[in-house]
C-alpha cells in the first residue's frame, strides 16, 4: 500500500458572521484575556452540540470533525453543496488559513490552485504574468524558463504574449492562468472549482492535464467539483462533506451515489384543476404527471425490480393537430437514458392522456427524473415540461454477496447463462 | 498502520509560531521577491509617458516647493548648508522612509484576495515592497550626488570625505528597517481594525515635523530638542548628513540608542507578524 502523504485529524473550523465593529473588539478582549492571560479554553469555541442551538449563532462552524488520510498517488474528489466546506478544506490543507482545532500532518510539496490567475495583474503583459503567478504559486526562475514555450503553447495566446492581459478575452486569460498552474510539478496538487470557467474544449484540456499529472507521474491530487463526471473521470477516492461534515469517504461511485441520493427530492404526482394555471403554452398545457409503482405490497420501498407506470393527461389547446409526446428518462447527473417517442395521433380540443410502463428489472438503483415534451407533426416542438418527476431506485442483490457499486445506469435481466461445455476427463 | 512510522514534514494547527519560516524556505521564494520588485517597478510606470523618469522628478518637484516655500517664504535656518543639498538630502530619505512604511503597513489590505488564495511567506510582500522603494532611494541618491558635486564645485559647499562615510550606509539601512519595522506593526493593527488607516497616514504626517527634514536640530531651541531626539530616525538623518557635509548635530550614544530601539522594533514586529499573519487572513 503506499504510503500516507497528508492525514487531517479532527479538523475543525469556526468562522465568525456579522461585521467587525465594536462588539468585535469586545469579543477579541475577552478571548485574548480568557485564553492568553487566564490559560483557559477559547470562550468562543466549545466541541460539542451547543453549536447547533443557536446560542452561538453569530459563529458558524465550516467544518466539524474532518478526518482522513490521503495516500501517495490517491487523487481524491471532494464533493458536497455549495458553502459544505470544500473550500475552506482545501485552504487550511494549503495553509491558507489555520483550523480552529484539529492537526493536518504531511509530507512533500503542496501546490494549490483555488482559483485562476492568482496573482495576475491587468496591466502587466502575458510573459510578465506567468512569471509572476509562477513564482507565487512556488516555481523558480529556472522552472518556468524551461516551461515557458510549454506553457505558452498550452495556452494558446503565443501572438499575445507580450500584451497586457486587460485586453484579453476572458477565455485566453483563463487559459493563460490555468497553463501555468497546470505545469507545477508539486508533490500533492491541490486544485478548487476552478474549471468551472472556461469552454468545454478548454474543461476537456484541464482534465486530461490533470489525469497525466495523476495517472503518469504518481502525484497526489485533491480536488473540488461539482462535476460528477469530472470526479468519475479523475478520481480514485471521494469525499463528501455535507455542513462542514464528513459524511462518506471511499469508492467514488458509491459516495456520488450518496450524495446524489441525499441531495434528490422524489416526485411522484403533479396535477393542476385550472388550464389557465396549468404549465404549457398556447398548444398544450399539463393537467397531470403521476408516477405510479407497481409495488407488490404499497409498503415496500422502491428498488430496481419495481415496474414504473408513468401517466399524464394533458389539455390539447387547438383542433386537429398532429400531436406526439415524449418521455425522457435522465439520471440525476443529467446524462439521458431514453428518449421515447409516443405514436402520433390525430388531436382534437379537449383532454388526451397517456401513460408508459417502464418495466422492473431494467434501470440500475440510484436517482433519475422524467421529462416530457410535446411535439406537432413530428418534428415542430411545442412544450417541454422538465424535471417533472423524479425517483429513487433502492438496490436488491437478492443472493448476491458482493456490496459494490453496481456499474451502469441501466441493469436489465437479460437472458444470459453459463454452461459446461466441456470436460477434462479426470 | 504504515502512518505510525512516518515522519511528517509540515503540520498546520491553530497554534501559530513566532518562526514559523526556516531559512531554506524562505531562501526558496527568493524569486518571489525579485519578481515582485520587478512588478512593482513595471506597475508604477505602465502608461505613463515619462516612465521611469518619475523617480527622479517626483523628489524634484517637491524640492522645489520645499525651497519655496520653507525656505523663502517661511525662512527656516538650514544651516551651513545651502538650502537645496539640506532639502534634497530630506527630502529623498524622508520619501524612501514614508513610501516604505505605507507601503508595508497597507500588506494586508492591499493583498487581501492573493492572501486568501494562494500560501507564500506573507512576510516577503512587505519586504519586496521595502525593496522597491530602496531601489528607488538608490537611484535618486545618484542624482543627489550630482548635485553635490555641482554644488562642491560651483559654490562653496564642502564634501567632508573621511571615515565618516561608513556611517552613510548604517543610515540609510536602518532607515529602511525601521520603516519595515513600523510598517508590519501597522500592517497587523490596521488589517483588523480600518479605523488605524486614518490614524496611520496623519501619524505620519507628524512624524515628519519631528524629524530633521526640513530643518537641522540645531535651529530647534535647546530645551525643546529633546522632543525631536526623543525619535529614533533623528540621529540616522543627522548621520547622513554628518557622514557626507561633516554637518550634522549627532553623537555617538544617539546612534547607538537609535539603532538599538531599531533592531528591537524589527525583531518584535517580525515575530509578530509571523505569529499573527495566518489569523488574519480570516479576518481581511
Amino acid at each position: 500500500m503506499p504510503e500516507v502523504v497528508i492525514t487531517v485529524e479532527h479538523l475543525y473550523k469556526m468562522y465568525r458572521l456579522g461585521s467587525i465593529g465594536t462588539g468585535s473588539f469586545r469579543q477579541d478582549l475577552q478571548r485574548w484575556w480568557t485564553s492568553s492571560v487566564l490559560n483557559k479554553q477559547d470562550p468562543f469555541f466549545q466541541v460539542g452540540e451547543e453549536f447547533d442551538s443557536g446560542k452561538y449563532s453569530q459563529h458558524i462552524m465550516a467544518l466539524q470533525d474532518v478526518s482522513f488520510e490521503v495516500r501517495q498517488g490517491d487523487a481524491i474528489g471532494i464533493i458536497g453543496s455549495n458553502g459544505s466546506g470544500k473550500s475552506t478544506l482545501l485552504k487550511i490543507i494549503s495553509r491558507i488559513v489555520r483550523p480552529t482545532e484539529g492537526v493536518v500532518k504531511g509530507k512533500g510539496k503542496v501546490s494549490s490552485l483555488l482559483e485562476v490567475g492568482t496573482g495576475f495583474h491587468q496591466e502587466l503583459s502575458g510573459r510578465e504574468n506567468i512569471y509572476i503567478s509562477g513564482y507565487i504559486l512556488g516555481m523558480s526562475k529556472p522552472e518556468i524558463k524551461r516551461k515557458f514555450d510549454e506553457i505558452v503553447a498550452f495556452s494558446g495566446v503565443e501572438k499575445f504574449v507580450d500584451t497586457p492581459v486587460k485586453r484579453y478575452s476572458s477565455g485566453m486569460y483563463v487559459r493563460l492562468a490555468f497553463a501555468v498552474a497546470a505545469h507545477l510539478e508539486p508533490d500533492i496538487l491541490i486544485v478548487d472549482e476552478v474549471l468551472a470557467v472556461g469552454d468545454a474544449d478548454f474543461q476537456k484540456k484541464c482534465l486530461g492535464k490533470m489525469r497525466e499529472v495523476s495517472q503518469s507521474s504518481g502525484r497526489t491530487i485533491l480536488f473540488v467539483s461539482h462535476s460528477m463526471q469530472a470526479i468519475k473521470n479523475l478520481c480514485d477516492k471521494a469525499l463528501w462533506l455535507n455542513k462542514g461534515r464528513m459524511q462518506a469517504f471511499g469508492h467514488v461511485p458509491e459516495v456520488i451515489n450518496k450524495y446524489l441520493n441525499n441531495n434528490q427530492k422524489t416526485n411522484f404526482r403533479q396535477s393542476w384543476d385550472n388550464p389557465d394555471e396549468a404549465p404549457g403554452n398556447n398548444w398544450v398545457r399539463i393537467k397531470s404527471v403521476e408516477l405510479i409503482p407497481k409495488l407488490e405490497h404499497s409498503e415496500n420501498i422502491l428498488d430496481i425490480r419495481t415496474p414504473l407506470l408513468v401517466k399524464f393527461q394533458f389539455w390539447s389547446m387547438k383542433e386537429d393537430i398532429v400531436l406526439s409526446a415524449g418521455l425522457l428518462l435522465f439520471s440525476i447527473s443529467g446524462e439521458c437514458i431514453f428518449d421515447l417517442p409516443s405514436p402520433t395521433t390525430l388531436s382534437h380540443k379537449g383532454v388526451m392522456e397517456g401513460e408508459c410502463l417502464i418495466p422492473g428489472d431494467f434501470l440500475n438503483d440510484g436517482s433519475y427524473y422524467i421529462s416530457l415534451n410535446f411535439v406537432k407533426d413530428t418534428s415542430v416542438p411545442l412544450f417541454d415540461f422538465d424535471e417533472c418527476l423524479s425517483f429513487d431506485l433502492q438496490d436488491y442483490r437478492g443472493e448476491i454477496q458482493w456490496y459494490g457499486k453496481w456499474w451502469g445506469t441501466v441493469r436489465p435481466k437479460f437472458p444470459f447463462c453459463i454452461k459446461q461445455a466441456d470436460m477434462v476427463q479426470k | 498502520m504504515p502512518s505510525t512510522t512516518n515522519k511528517w514534514e509540515w503540520q498546520i494547527d491553530k497554534s501559530t509560531s513566532f518562526w514559523s519560516h526556516s531559512p531554506k524556505e524562505l531562501w526558496a521564494y527568493r524569486f518571489l521577491l525579485a519578481g515582485l520588485i520587478k512588478r512593482q517597478f513595471l506597475l508604477n510606470y505602465q502608461q505613463t509617458i515619462l516612465g521611469p523618469l518619475w523617480i527622479f522628478f517626483q523628489p524634484i518637484l517637491t524640492l522645489v516647493t520645499y525651497v519655496m516655500v520653507f525656505n523663502k517664504l517661511i525662512g527656516i535656518s538650514t544651516g551651513n548648508l545651502p538650502p537645496v543639498v539640506f532639502y534634497a538630502s530630506g527630502i529623498i530619505l524622508w520619501n524612501f522612509f514614508s513610501d516604505s512604511f505605507t507601503g508595508s503597513s497597507g500588506t494586508f489590505k492591499e493583498n487581501a484576495h492573493i492572501f486568501s488564495k494562494v500560501y507564500f511567506p506573507r512576510i516577503v510582500m512587505p519586504v519586496s515592497i521595502v525593496s522597491t522603494h530602496f531601489i528607488r532611494f538608490l537611484m535618486q541618491l545618484l542624482l543627489f550626488l550630482m548635485v553635490i558635486i555641482y554644488y562642491s564645485l560651483f559654490s562653496d559647499l564642502r564634501l567632508h570625505l573621511n571615515i565618516w562615510i561608513l556611517a552613510l550606509p548604517v543610515s540609510i539601512t536602518f532607515i529602511g528597517l525601521m520603516a519595515l519595522g513600523v510598517g508590519l506593526l501597522c500592517s497587523l493593527l490596521t488589517a483588523k481594525y480600518r479605523d488605524l488607516t486614518n490614524l496611520v497616514t496623519l501619524g505620519i504626517r507628524l512624524v515628519m515635523f519631528v524629524t530633521p527634514v526640513i530643518y537641522p536640530v540645531t535651529a530647534i531651541p535647546e530645551r525643546l530638542r529633546w522632543v525631536v531626539q526623543i525619535n529614533p530616525l533623528t540621529p540616522l538623518f543627522e548621520l547622513f548628513r554628518l557622514s557626507l557635509f561633516g554637518e550634522g548635530y549627532v553623537t555617538v550614544p544617539q546612534v547607538f540608542y537609535s539603532l538599538g530601539i531599531i533592531v528591537l522594533v524589527l525583531i518584535g514586529a517580525t515575530l509578530l507578524f509571523n505569529k499573527q499573519c495566518d489569523k488574519l487572513i480570516d479576518v481581511v
